[in-house]
């Protein structure tokens, strides 16, 4: 209750503010980051579950999971642009973020074009294999940026 | 690789992402690698490299340019001129006891979109002027006096359902539509067909119909039809269920409609013929993509009853495909070897034993093959009609180009040659489905010259 009260309050005043100063929102890129994430671990699942049953669906569906996952770190890509030109608050420090998110994406582009291949080999091994990196890189720099934003709070 | 190495390094990137440009240039530069000399793949032993596997899968196709005022190069002792053209992506050809000649007119069923690749495939095919309107007609062409210029053409049968095969056998009139052979009245001469036809079977059709040409051949007697059902896949992509049947070719009987697996294993059989020697089973089919430049060599070969030839467990006998699982070791083991492998990737899709006399006589027994052409590989393969000899009913030599000139010198695509037939003086016709033209190459004697 005592919560709810809280968000009206914020918002009203929110709302006065942008006649004045326009605040730092809460970017964009963020969601569309956390989507493609999403559909890369979707991907991973459905590759695991191929390589136990091999039946086509399933690797039909890793394949579109990462297609999908690919167009939203399109997207995110140029929600980043905007955010830092409409100066919407960056998480500091941003390069960790941007390089490791950058790698999982171009791995994944890889692991597309693995699994337009034909057949098996679409997935097993290389396309698993890569579908497993791209988690690993994810988790990898949610981690570490999770470390250095701590530090710099300390430290700062 | 060091290159791209230093490039990414030059620009002061962090160390990964120098790993991954130079792990992505590896992948792209795979894509370079050529194809080796055809003639290494041509009778029957080929050579067969290691397969390979791709990042990106090359793709390389003709632009369509078309003839102009040109025609195809023959060779010596041979000339070519239209027959006809202006047609809607002819395919394949079938010539009447009277002489008329049977021109189908046809394409593939739209292809369901089931992967994103399927979406680039369809831009690929639309470049390679390959998304023609489906025409769906057979065409008939007279030629009365014999001049090689026919004074009649007409719409012999309209409203199919993407024909390919035709065979006539006494008045029944045969067309093998992507779903079903269908039989129609026909009397001598007639010129046009509005009757309604009847189905003989159902035969492997859409929804997914990855390979969609259905040949079809009579048996001398005419008790059977024999049917070339080609894969749903490239190499089981779409599930083995939907390869029931198909990759086969099929007896049917032409009394009951009832059918039998004749032969199987036989990844897209494009063309059926019957080995005028030996009166046995001979036919083209069309081998696996993405494993390599030179692989699989496409093939002319005797069809054994009761015979697996390979697909998609393996190629080439025991050659096994590390695409397809679960293996079939009990299936591999009795994989025969086709007879005469044509090369990689030249998609033979016509073939005609030649038992004609006006040609010169040493193609007298041998078959025409139309190989439309490479779309997968560097340098292009194929765009050309060659002639294999044969000699007490086997393949006795190497392919001989007959019909070239499918490409021009910067290797534009002026047509591509696709079903072949042998009519009634002996000149040899090819449909042109690009050049939207059917050819006739007749003997370049005084006699042919003058009709000219």
């Amino acid at each position: 209750m005592k919560h709810a009260t809280i968000t009206e309050t914020t918002f009203i005043g929110d709302a006065n503010l942008r006649l004045t100063a326009k605040p730092p929102g809460r970017p964009i890129h963020k969601m569309l980051v956390s989507f493609s994430a999403a559909y890369f671990a979707g991907a991973l699942v459905t590759d695991l579950v191929y390589w136990q049953i091999p039946d086509v669906l399933w690797e039909r569906f890793s394949i579109w999971l990462i297609a999908a996952g690919l167009i939203m770190a399109g997207l995110a890509a140029v929600a980043y642009v905007i955010d830092l030109a409409g100066g919407r608050q960056i998480d500091t420090p941003a390069w960790p973020r941007v390089v490791g998110y950058a790698l999982a994406v171009l791995l994944s582009l890889m692991n597309a074009f693995v699994h337009s291949r034909d057949g098996y080999t679409a997935v097993v091994p290389t396309g698993l294999m890569l579908s497993g990196l791209v988690i690993v890189a994810l988790l990898l720099t949610a981690w570490v940026a999770m470390a250095l934003a701590n530090r710099t709070r300390v430290g700062g | 690789m060091m290159h791209a190495l230093r490039i990414a390094r030059s620009k002061k990137l962090p160390r990964l992402a120098a790993l991954l440009v130079a792990v992505v240039s590896l992948g792209l530069a795979g894509c370079d690698e050529n194809g080796g000399d055809p003639k290494g793949q041509i009778g029957a032993n080929p050579v067969l490299p290691e397969l390979q596997q791709y990042l990106i899968p090359p793709i390389r196709i003709a632009k369509v340019v078309g003839w102009g005022n040109d025609a195809p190069t023959v060779a010596q002792g041979l000339q070519v001129h239209a027959l006809a053209t202006g047609f809607e992506h002819p395919r394949s050809l079938y010539v009447l006891p009277n002489g008329d000649v049977l021109v189908v007119e046809s394409n593939g069923p739209k292809a369901p979109i089931s992967r994103p690749k399927d979406i680039i495939t369809g831009w690929v095919q639309w470049f390679a002027g390959a998304k023609a309107k489906d025409a769906n007609r057979i065409t008939l062409l007279r030629d009365t006096n014999g001049d090689g210029k026919p004074e009649l053409r007409t719409v012999f049968l309209d409203h199919l359902n993407s024909p390919f095969g035709v065979a006539l056998v006494g008045h029944d009139l045969y067309v093998a539509n992507t779903d079903a052979i269908v039989r129609y009245p026909y009397q001598d001469g007639q010129t046009s067909i509005t009757a309604e036809g009847t189905k003989l079977t159902d035969l492997p059709g859409g929804p997914i119909d990855h390979h969609w040409t259905k040949a079809l051949l009579a048996s001398p007697d005419g008790s059977k039809l024999y049917v070339g059902v080609g894969s749903n896949s490239n190499i089981g992509e779409n599930g083995i269920g939907a390869e029931y049947e198909r990759a086969a070719v099929w007896e049917v009987d032409r009394a009951s409609g009832a059918h039998r697996i004749f032969a199987s294993g036989i990844r897209n059989p494009t063309g059926l013929q019957w080995e005028p020697e030996t009166g046995k089973l001979w036919a083209i089919a069309n081998e696996r993509d993405e494993i390599g430049p030179d692989l699989v060599p496409d093939y002319l070969t005797s069809v054994r009853d009761g015979g697996f030839y390979g697909w998609p467990y393996s190629y080439y006998g025991q050659h096994l495909d590390p695409r397809i699982v679960p293996q079939r070791p009990d299936l591999v083991a009795t994989a025969i070897p086709p007879d005469y492998a044509l090369s990689s990737h030249v998609a033979p899709l016509g073939v005609a034993m030649y038992t004609g006399t006006d040609l010169p006589a040493n193609y007298r027994g041998g078959a025409f093959v139309g190989e439309h052409g490479s779309w997968d590989r560097t340098p292009l393969n194929g765009y050309k009609v060659v002639f294999v000899p044969f000699s007490g009913g086997r393949p006795s030599g190497p392919a001989q180009d007959v019909v070239t000139g499918f490409l021009d010198a910067n290797n534009h695509a002026r047509g591509r040659p696709v079903g072949l037939a042998v009519d009634r003086s002996g000149g040899l016709l090819i449909a042109d489905d690009v050049g939207n033209t059917v050819w006739r190459v007749s003997s370049n004697n005084a006699r042919s010259a003058s009709n000219n």
